[in-house]
């Protein structure tokens, strides 16, 4: 009788755990007129660039308890094709890794610890995030209670992802899991011609992580630009 | 998503300084005797640096600009100025990278105790130029007029992430070579050049010291 007690208090728990989750609701959309949905969508596309750029960013990558480390990302993307080709080094120029996107993750080259399973599809998922525009259709939009343009829309495994865009041309996105969960939230700042001179991406859940991608330089790119080609033999080397 | 580098990138990086550290040793040589007998003549060495980094996936190289330090017999003083700024610093047995970021130039976690190890063993091997007893490359000299020395990978370990290295020597300067080019694969490789190179002048104790 005393074990179906103890039983019975563990699924009550159990029970308003689940119902505490279940109650963690997403941001409030509030709509806007009409009228002003087609600009409030076009407002959201602002932060994801419509023709092929090549990013160099200084990436700062933090961990729990303080730790830093520094590398560099080179990302060339194309918003028609939605293909991504990222590369991450080491400030002395080591490529430690090198992958292309384009429908699935292709890894070039992955050094330890950026071999390990799963984290090329983490990683492309994370740059996707900040450099295309959500497939999904739009689920809602409107402003939030700052009076920031939001989009919602669908994306993968049932997430929700919100794209906000604030008065001063900053943005926010921001994912949530089919429970509502707060996984990634993206802020980018010193937004000059749609182009943020910083991006800081916080990872939340089992593995908590923040990036903060420094930007270096912002250039126009061929749609050919990230295609994986032959490379150029070094002169003088024999 | 830990982008901490194990050993293997970790020993890449720090190679990078003790090329370029050792490289300067090499006077104007046509043999392995003009090397070792040239090594025993370098004190100190200041430089800048230019480190070009071609890939395929840019346009245009990616350049970025530092100035490096060496004391006999292990310190050195590996400095970024540009696009991002960032130390290393070896000195009796340790050594240390700090790198600015949102706090500040702040100590990187990618330094090690056993990065340390590995770069004082080199650095023992190449102040003595000792290239040919190397045990992870084989060294290749073509002398003459641009002389060069090529290192290929013995590990296989090391020759998935290096393909070779090439040090080019100055034809005319005694002491000072020209360019470090490490090869990673095909259209991917760095290339270190070097100017204002100082051979044997005085250089602050506290360069190895202090990050500022």
């Amino acid at each position: 009788m005393k074990d179906f007690v103890l039983h019975g208090r563990w699924v009550m728990i159990l029970m308003c755990a689940i119902f505490l989750m279940s109650c963690s609701s997403l941001p409030v959309i509030k709509p806007v007129d009409p009228t002003a949905v087609p600009n409030t969508k076009k407002r959201c596309r602002q932060p994801f660039l419509d023709i092929p750029y090549r990013f160099i960013h200084s990436i700062e990558v933090s961990f729990p308890g303080g730790k830093t480390g520094t590398v560099m990302g080179v990302t060339v993307f194309d918003p028609a094709e939605k293909t991504i080709h990222s590369v991450i080094m080491t400030i002395e120029g080591f490529v430690l890794f090198d992958a292309w996107y384009e429908k699935e993750v292709r890894v070039n080259r992955a050094v330890p610890p950026f071999n390990a399973e799963q984290f090329a599809g983490y990683m492309m998922e994370d740059v996707r995030l900040i450099f295309l525009a959500p497939d999904g259709k739009l689920l809602d939009s409107g402003v939030n209670a700052e009076g920031s343009t939001v989009c919602r829309y669908p994306g993968n495994k049932d997430s929700i992802i919100d794209v906000i865009v604030h008065k001063d041309e900053s943005w926010d996105i921001e994912t949530y899991s089919n429970s509502h969960e707060l996984l990634r939230k993206i802020n980018a700042v010193d937004v000059q011609n749609r182009i943020p001179g910083m991006v800081e991406l916080r990872g939340f859940g089992f593995r908590e992580y923040s990036l903060r991608l420094k930007l270096i330089n912002a250039e126009e790119a061929s749609p050919e630009a990230n295609r994986v080609r032959p490379g150029e033999t070094p002169e003088d080397d024999e | 998503m830990e982008f901490m580098m194990e050993n293997r990138a970790k020993r890449y990086v720090l190679l990078i300084g003790i090329l370029c550290t050792c490289a300067f040793m090499l006077g104007w040589v046509n043999t392995w005797e003009d090397i070792r007998r040239e090594s025993a003549k370098i004190k100190t060495v200041s430089a800048q640096f230019s480190q070009q980094k071609h890939m395929q996936i840019l346009t245009k190289p990616l350049v970025s600009k530092g100035r490096f330090y060496f004391q006999t017999p292990d310190s050195v003083r590996w400095e970024y100025t540009s696009p991002i700024k960032s130390v290393l610093i070896m000195q009796k047995g340790s050594i240390k990278r700090y790198t600015q970021g949102s706090r500040g130039l702040v100590e990187d976690a990618s330094g090690s105790l056993e990065s340390m190890q590995i770069v004082l063993q080199e650095i023992g091997r190449w102040t003595r130029g000792q290239f040919t007893e190397n045990e992870h490359f084989s060294a290749t000299l073509k002398g003459g007029k641009g002389p060069r020395i090529i290192l290929t990978p013995k590990e296989k370990g090391l020759a998935a992430m290096i393909s070779r290295i090439v040090i080019t020597l100055s034809p005319d300067r005694q002491g000072v070579i020209k360019s470090v080019k490490i090869i990673e694969n095909e259209g991917n490789y760095t290339l270190f050049e070097f100017t204002d190179v100082q051979i044997n002048g005085k250089i602050s104790e506290t360069l190895f010291r202090e990050i500022g």
